[in-house]
């Protein structure tokens, strides 16, 4: 007889490990994970606590949602208005702006560039008087609630580069990102679903669209567990999730327990605690089928809910849906739900595809801050939208042409803002001088963001740190200061 | 126990006397020690041996990592933010005198006196409470644990040995331990691979596992070498043999292991690990993604591993195959191998490609410059090197101007980085056999045709009778013919042919036959796969040192040169080397020093990696990172005996494959005891096998090996297995899609799946992103995983293809026995069997009562149902079988 096989030859798995598996819950199947003896860490969709065990102090924030505007929104159209650009109307840009700054091939030498005044007019919106475009009258509409920061301003002037940069503090691919830094660092509190989840959207038609790289959501060195998980807008939302036609879930589940109890077989024979958490990692699979496609119906949401979020919202793959998605997983306990929405990159479209961009993302947006703060989530929900860099304040393109109006990538000044999670609503942070070009009051480099970010929810930037080929990594490279003014 | 000031001069010579043992190979004391014919143990043996104890290990194990960890990132290598001017990663920085500005606070002149605490600079920091004085300081979360400190209290008290680090000094032959007078382990130790191994199991307590039964042993060693469940027919060669009575014991394994070493398959396997550390591709990466054909290389690679090129030649061919001369091939097959050694560069190009727009061509150039840079420095010379891009290294003595200097080797290829050509050039047309067949046959017909071309047109009179008022042909028709006919293109033909069509039908026929015979050959060599390959230019480019990593931002100039620290490059490192030679480095000094008897690293690196494929972790288990950083090895012994028994025997791989599979080691069972568990949980000492989740790629073509639909075909183009809806579209807003394969290219080998760089396979988990150079393997449970065994269509419809190769007229338990027997190796235990005819039972009742279902079950994939199967049946089997397929023990190593 095979001697692993042998009953005699080994004490058995309940002695091993004092009680059975099969009647845990989910945390304390997410506890067995963590019995793995490989180098290894330990793994799982749901594992509740992270590295750290617990926060470096209380953080106000539990989760993330970041509304990630691909392709870099125009902050001269949108939020920073500048009534001396509207004046300086196609004259050149004064030469003490631009000297010595780097811009995309595109632009090249920015020597001489004309002027372009923002499309829309702005107002003054709410009780904290923000300017904001009439391109986007739904985000006006919460200006209250939001926190704007205008002095932000970044390294790269190329999309994925500076996407990256934000993303994971590092402009070339391979760093973790900012989802797996904090589910790493403080896990989730997910039960049946990743704890950092992915969605993305593009508006149709456009011209501008910058593809999604997978390590916009990657995990770097980091325990590829930590990386987001994409769901999807077409078919499975999660690859791979549905049974295959013809396998229901009760045949599904009793093909697990004898699985389970085969396993428990193997175990009592090998004694390799590894065999426990693939028990645990099965059944974790089984808990996400289950889970998911509740998740993904939306026939308990009320008609002004679903009215809130505006047309599209029940479309897979539209922003709006995305967006409803992103306040459903956060209910779930996901932690960092990260949107991406491409098509801002109006080099010869400001008059044209902008209004389709605004269109398609302002009152998704805006419902959603809504909605989080009528379900009382906002305070501890940190709500973040932006881009990747700025649009060049002079123009790219003919300013007699004006269909083919555009502005090319600027690093050197852009608005970002966050709502909720321990953010003081109704204020604006930093300032630009007065064409919009360069910041001229408090900057906001993109490590300080992150650093503020992770303070939000607890994290001392320069703690949560990860080694890798011998260095101990971190978010913030080696730099980053939290802007507490911004704090509540 | 004998240290202290009244015992120096003991101390001292106990010092000398240690070294000396250390010398011969360090092993004699812990044999001593262990053995258990040992009766009589002198006095001083027992002293020596408890100092031993009391003082830790060596510099290079205990003392090296704490400061690596702790000092260098401020008195390190990196010349430019150290700060004090205080080095503690040399010798002379250790021990020699403080420089001014630390002396004028302390009296103490050296940051470290052996044998002296008081007189230790770094000791009085330790200790000290003073936030100011306090090393590490507190504010660096790098505070030393109380047992470091110890560490480095006894070190300093028994005279502060030091050593280079371990992995800059090149690999002797060391001792191999003796048990050959041992009963006990005399013949556990089959090779002297064990004997490394079972003196440190010894020494930390442990003891070997019995070895496992024989058809777990070709079940673990087939998909270690083969990355395949071993076939039905090695059961009746190797198993169900009655005849090896007079055999010796494990002979027959031995014979198993000699015919898998010989399996094409082989090759197939080995190479995998080598694609993810070349981070070969299908695509280019980035934006566009657009296809590349480098597969004849990937074929290549896995070739080489069939015929056992050596490494050595392994490496010089694929760093500088295009730069051997002539000559240094054999006669015999001389152009063929030329070819291969040329094809071979296709590693150093598979780079990723950034075609965006707006993106700068010398950017671009650089990066893949520094990639190269960084995958030879990972690859071969397990060193981090991609730190001193922007400034010095912060723990190796690697300078930011060695970087750029070993980049200068990679610096002169005729790349501008312009562009998204997934072929630039320099490239190298690899048709096949066929291709190139057919090729031949088309020129030979080429030439015929224009022979008897020419003789139509010797004679114009005859051939423009039917034109009379013609005397001569129009302008543009004369011009082509006054080209050679082997030379006109195709559309020339094609308009002779148009013009002479009345009169001259027979030559216009025959001149449009010449077109089409040109067109198919145009045809031809457009499909015939190029592969980009290295050369280099004639105009030498200078390389700098480039701040912060910036292309544009250039500062000193340097010429290629191995880093500094390591052996000098070259036979000509002597005082006659003058400015020209070192001027003229190319890739080829590069390899050849890589692979220099002298070089340190690139043989434990190689090994290293090597026994990473067969016990899942490597003897150094930083198989990228052998600095101060890294890990130090666990049997640095034996990592260096592999090392140099691997050189002397020509860097032999399928030597030391065959080496470490059929060692005592590999040859443990598996079953790990909690006593284990809980002496060496990671099982560091090897005393048991290591027991571990295959990786994603062999879980599949064990599936479909296992289901008899594995299509073994060899090499080629990429394929596209199934792949849920989508998924290339989504990522890349709907231009590029995915075409499914059809036939028997659903089945082929993992290798040969189509590797899209920016959303890669969607089979395969915990893979190497592709994207740049990965030589660690990770291995994760996430519930994705689950899902993706448990519902991807091609597991699905290898359970229902496994279930109908059952012989139908057998029973059940006959039928679980024959599944069990080909995907595990072994019959099922009673109880086993039990749940799984219950399970059986189960499906058969739920699937009659939903026929439809059962139906739409052994529907899914390419292939159709048997019809000889009862839907039912078949969706019961197919259910129960793709669960089998997903149990612990089928996707792990057993």
């Amino acid at each position: 007889m095979n001697h692993l096989f042998d009953p005699n030859a080994q004490q058995t798995r309940r002695q091993f490990f004092g009680k059975s598996a099969m009647g845990l819950g989910a945390a304390a199947l997410s506890r067995l994970l963590q019995t793995d003896t490989s180098a290894q860490q330990p793994q799982s969709v749901g594992s509740n606590s992270g590295a750290l065990g617990a926060p470096h102090f209380p953080g106000k924030a539990k989760r993330v949602i970041y509304l990630f505007q691909n392709g870099a929104p125009t902050h001269v159209e949108l939020f920073d208005w500048k009534p001396q650009l509207k004046a300086m109307h196609g004259e050149p840009i004064p030469e003490s702006y631009v000297a010595g700054k780097r811009f995309s091939t595109m632009t090249g030498n920015p020597q001489g560039k004309l002027m372009l005044a923002p499309v829309e007019p702005f107002h003054q919106r709410g009780q904290s008087g923000a300017w904001v475009s009439e391109l986007l009258p739904h985000i006006a509409g919460v200006a209250d609630d939001l926190c704007f920061i205008k002095s932000l301003h970044t390294e790269a002037v190329n999309h994925a580069p500076a996407i990256t940069f934000f993303l994971t503090g590092a402009q070339i691919p391979g760093r973790p990102t900012m989802g797996s830094w904090l589910t790493y660092g403080i896990g989730t509190e997910a039960e049946n679903l990743p704890g950092f989840v992915v969605m993305t959207s593009v508006t149709k038609n456009t011209s501008c669209g910058q593809i999604f790289y997978d390590f916009y959501w990657g995990s770097g060195f980091l325990p590829s567990r930590y990386q987001g998980v994409k769901f999807r807008g077409g078919g499975d939302p999660v690859l791979y999730l549905s049974s295959p036609s013809g396998m229901s879930s009760s045949v599904r589940r009793g093909l697990l327990d004898d699985s389970a109890e085969l396993n428990q077989l193997a175990f009592e024979n090998y004694g390799d605690p590894e065999i426990e958490a693939r028990i645990a990692q099965y059944e974790m699979a089984y808990k996400m089928q289950m889970s998911v496609p509740e998740l993904t119906d939306f026939s308990n949401e009320s008609k002004a809910t679903l009215d809130m979020y505006g047309p599209g919202v029940e479309e897979p793959g539209t922003f709006a849906y995305n967006c409803l998605m992103a306040r459903r997983l956060a209910e779930r306990g996901v932690s960092f739900i990260q949107l991406m929405h491409a098509g801002w990159d109006q080099h010869n479209s400001i008059t044209t595809e902008l209004y389709n961009q605004c269109r398609d993302t302002d009152q998704p947006s805006a419902a959603l801050v809504k909605d989080l703060k009528q379900r009382g989530m906002l305070d501890d929900t940190l709500v973040i939208w932006g881009g990747e860099f700025g649009r060049t304040p002079f123009i790219q393109g003919d300013i007699n042409n004006r269909p083919r109006w555009g502005r090319d990538h600027h690093p050197y000044a852009f608005t970002v803002w966050l709502a909720g999670g321990g953010v003081k609503p109704g204020m604006t942070y930093g300032a630009t001088d007065d064409l919009a070009m360069n910041v001229a009051k408090d900057p906001v480099h993109v490590h300080d963001l992150q650093a503020t970010i992770l303070h939000l929810l607890g994290i001392d930037h320069e703690r949560l740190t990860y080694r890798f080929q011998g260095r101990d990594f971190r978010l913030t490279d080696v730099h980053g200061k939290v802007v507490t003014p911004v704090f509540a | 126990m004998v240290r202290g000031k009244a015992k120096t001069g003991l101390n001292m010579k106990l010092i000398l006397q240690k070294h000396s043992i250390k010398q011969r190979g360090d092993w004699a004391l812990s044999k001593r020690a262990y053995s258990r014919r040992v009766v009589v143990i002198s006095f001083i043996a027992l002293v020596f041996f408890q100092w031993i104890q009391a003082i830790g290990s060596d510099f290079n194990a205990q003392i090296r990592p704490i400061l690596s960890d702790h000092c260098f990132q401020c008195h390190g290598p990196d010349g430019n933010r150290r700060k004090a001017d205080l080095r503690l990663d040399t010798k002379e920085g250790l021990f020699g005198v403080l420089p001014s500005t630390n002396s004028e606070k302390s009296s103490i002149h050296a940051p470290v006196t052996p044998g002296s605490l008081k007189e230790s600079l770094i000791w009085e920091r330790i200790l000290s409470d003073d936030p100011e004085e306090q090393m590490p300081p507190p504010d660096a979360n790098k505070a030393l644990t109380p047992s470091q400190i110890e560490s480095i209290k006894k070190w300093i008290e028994s005279g502060a040995p030091y050593e280079t680090h371990w992995a800059f000094i090149p690999p002797t032959l060391p001792e191999v331990p003796d048990f050959s007078q041992d009963p006990t382990w005399k013949s556990w130790t089959r090779n002297p691979l064990d004997a490394f191994v079972l003196r440190k199991m010894l020494e930390e307590g442990l003891t070997p596992e019995p070895e496992a039964p024989l058809n777990l042993l070709i079940r673990r060693s087939s998909l270690d070498i083969l990355g395949l469940p071993p076939e039905p027919a090695a059961f009746d060669k190797y198993l169900n043999r009655t005849d090896d009575k007079t055999r010796p014991p494990g002979a027959l394994y031995e014979e198993w292991i000699q015919e898998a070493l010989a399996s094409p398959h082989y090759g197939e396997r080995m190479v995998w690990p080598w694609l993810d550390a070349a981070r070969y591709a299908d695509s280019n990466g980035y934006q566009a993604d657009r296809e590349r054909t480098m597969w004849p290389w990937r074929d290549w690679a896995a070739k080489a591993f069939n015929e056992n090129l050596p490494f050595d030649q392994f490496t010089v061919w694929q760093i500088a195959g295009d730069l051997i001369p002539e000559d240094s091939f054999p006669e015999n097959n001389r152009s063929t191998r030329m070819f291969e050694a040329q094809l071979a560069t296709g590693f150093l190009r598979n780079h990723m490609i950034n075609g965006e727009g707006g993106r700068i061509a010398e950017e671009n150039r650089v990066d893949y410059v520094l990639d190269m840079t960084e995958t030879v420095g990972t690859v071969w010379m397990g060193l981090t090197v991609g730190c001193s891009r922007c400034h010095d290294h912060k723990f190796d003595p690697i300078t930011q101007m060695d970087y750029y200097a070993l980049s200068g080797f990679f610096n002169q290829t005729p790349v501008n980085g312009g562009g998204g050509d997934p072929q630039t050039a320099p490239i190298l047309p690899v048709p096949s056999i066929e291709q190139n067949q057919r090729s031949k046959d088309l020129k030979s017909q080429i030439q015929q045709m224009s022979l008897k071309l020419d003789q139509y047109e010797a004679n114009w009179s005859d051939l423009v009778g039917g034109l009379t008022e013609l005397k001569s042909p129009p302008e543009n028709i004369g011009k082509i013919l006054e080209q050679p006919t082997e030379r006109r293109n195709q559309n020339q033909l094609s308009e002779l042919s148009e013009f002479f069509k009345e009169s001259a039908p027979n030559y216009a026929k025959d001149l449009g036959h010449l077109a089409s015979i040109k067109k198919e050959l145009d045809n031809l060599n457009g499909s015939v796969p190029k592969v980009m390959i290295m050369g280099e230019q004639k105009d030498r480019r200078d390389t700098f040192v480039l701040n912060r990593g910036l292309y544009n931002q250039p500062g000193d100039k340097v010429t290629a040169a191995t880093p500094g620290f390591l052996t000098k490059i070259g036979k000509q490192q002597d005082s006659q080397v003058n400015q020209d030679q070192t001027e003229s480095r190319n890739r080829l000094d590069l390899a050849n020093w890589l692979v220099d008897r002298n070089n340190p690293l690139t043989a434990r690196v190689v090994v290293n990696r090597f026994w990473q494929m067969f016990f899942g972790y490597g003897l150094c288990r930083t198989p990228e990172d052998f600095g101060s950083q890294g890990k130090p090895p666990t049997h640095p012994e034996l990592l260096d005996w592999l090392s140099v028994e691997f050189q002397d025997r020509g860097w032999d791989v399928k030597w030391l494959v065959q080496t470490i599979v059929t060692s005592s080691t590999y040859r443990q069972s598996a079953r790990i005891s909690p006593e284990k568990l809980e002496k060496d949980p990671e099982n560091l000492y090897l005393s048991r096998s290591p027991r571990y989740r295959l990786p994603s790629w062999m879980i599949r073509d064990q599936a479909l090996a296992a289901a008899g639909i594995l299509n073994p075909a060899v090499g080629g183009s990429p394929v596209f297995p199934y792949q849920p809806e989508g998924v290339w579209a989504d990522a890349t807003f709907g231009n590029k899609r995915y075409r499914e394969s059809t036939g028997s290219d659903l089945y082929r080998r993992s290798l040969y799946t189509f590797w899209r760089r920016i959303v890669g396979p969607t089979q395969f988990f915990d893979a190497a992103k592709r994207q740049v150079c990965e030589v660690k393997p990770t291995r994760t449970n996430s519930p994705l995983h689950a899902l993706q065994t448990l519902n991807d269509p091609a597991y699905i419809e290898a359970a229902r293809l496994m279930g109908e190769s059952l012989n139908r007229t057998a029973t059940d338990s006959e039928r679980l026995e024959e599944l069990y027997k080909r995907l595990l190796t072994r019959d099922p235990q009673e109880q086993e069997l039990e749940v799984l005819l219950k399970a059986l039972e189960r499906l058969r009742n739920s699937y009659s009562k939903e026929p439809e279902a059962a139906k739409a079950l052994v529907a899914v994939g390419a292939s159709d149902p048997d019809p000889a199967w009862d839907a039912v049946e078949s969706a019961a089997w197919t259910a129960l079988i793709s669960m089998v397929l997903n149990l612990d023990e089928t996707i792990s190593k057993p």
